[in-house]
């Protein structure tokens, strides 16, 4: 069971943040591949987000998202408040233009699902990432 | 180290009449399920997505799966 206070601070977040992804590190230092490659995305779309770092409350945070959006694993990406998906659904949207029908920006030229070599992480992000508690 | 026929199991009885493959992408804890099922019907991919991972949840969260990418499209 989430902790009540908790739950709340991460909905809070889900709300304060038009794009929010909850990741394994940071935009600048992602320390998965799959955190790295949805960094590597919305860099690509050049929209503001915030990022949180699961890492330092791990398990709160599967508990929380659990309860929130019956969903436990991530990366985890939330847009206008609902949970969009993982690292596989974010790609394909990506791809498809639906994601920035989503976000509100325009679809880059060549929108491609970055590979893991390529990515160089800390470009059009503006805010900086947070942390709770 | 992951078992790969057990996942595969796992999904399959959660989802009678779907047809269901796992990979192991990088050594034994990166997989990837791809899953035809005709519970997919009508569900959004995040609800689809959901309802291969739930059978299997339990190994993500003991850590003997790492990662699962996953894959569905509607049968039939």
């Amino acid at each position: 069971m989430s902790d009540p206070e908790f739950k709340g601070r991460v909905e809070e977040l889900i709300r304060d943040n038009q794009v929010l992804l909850f990741m394994k590190g940071t935009p600048e230092a992602p320390r998965c591949g799959f955190s790295m490659r949805v960094v590597g995305v919305l860099e690509q779309l050049g929209a503001e987000y915030g990022a949180l770092d699961v890492l330092p409350a791990l398990e709160p945070l599967r508990e929380a998202t659990g309860e929130i959006s019956d969903w436990r694993t991530f990366p985890q990406l939330y847009v206008n408040g609902e949970l969009v998906g993982g690292c596989d659904i974010v790609e394909e949207m990506f791809e498809s233009g639906e994601l920035a029908k989503l976000v509100g920006v325009e679809q880059p030229e060549d929108a491609q699902a970055p590979e893991a070599e390529r990515i160089l992480p800390g470009g059009s992000q503006q805010s900086p990432p947070m942390q709770l508690g | 180290m992951a078992d790969l026929a057990e996942i595969e199991r796992l999904i399959g009885e959660a989802l009678p009449g779907s047809e269901v493959e796992v990979i192991d992408e990088a050594g034994g804890d990166h997989l990837r399920a791809v899953v035809t099922a005709p519970q997919f019907e009508g569900l959004s991919v995040i609800d689809q997505h959901r309802l291969v991972k739930a059978p299997v949840q339990h190994l993500m969260d003991d850590g003997t799966v790492h990662a699962l990418s996953v894959k569905t499209s509607v049968s039939g």
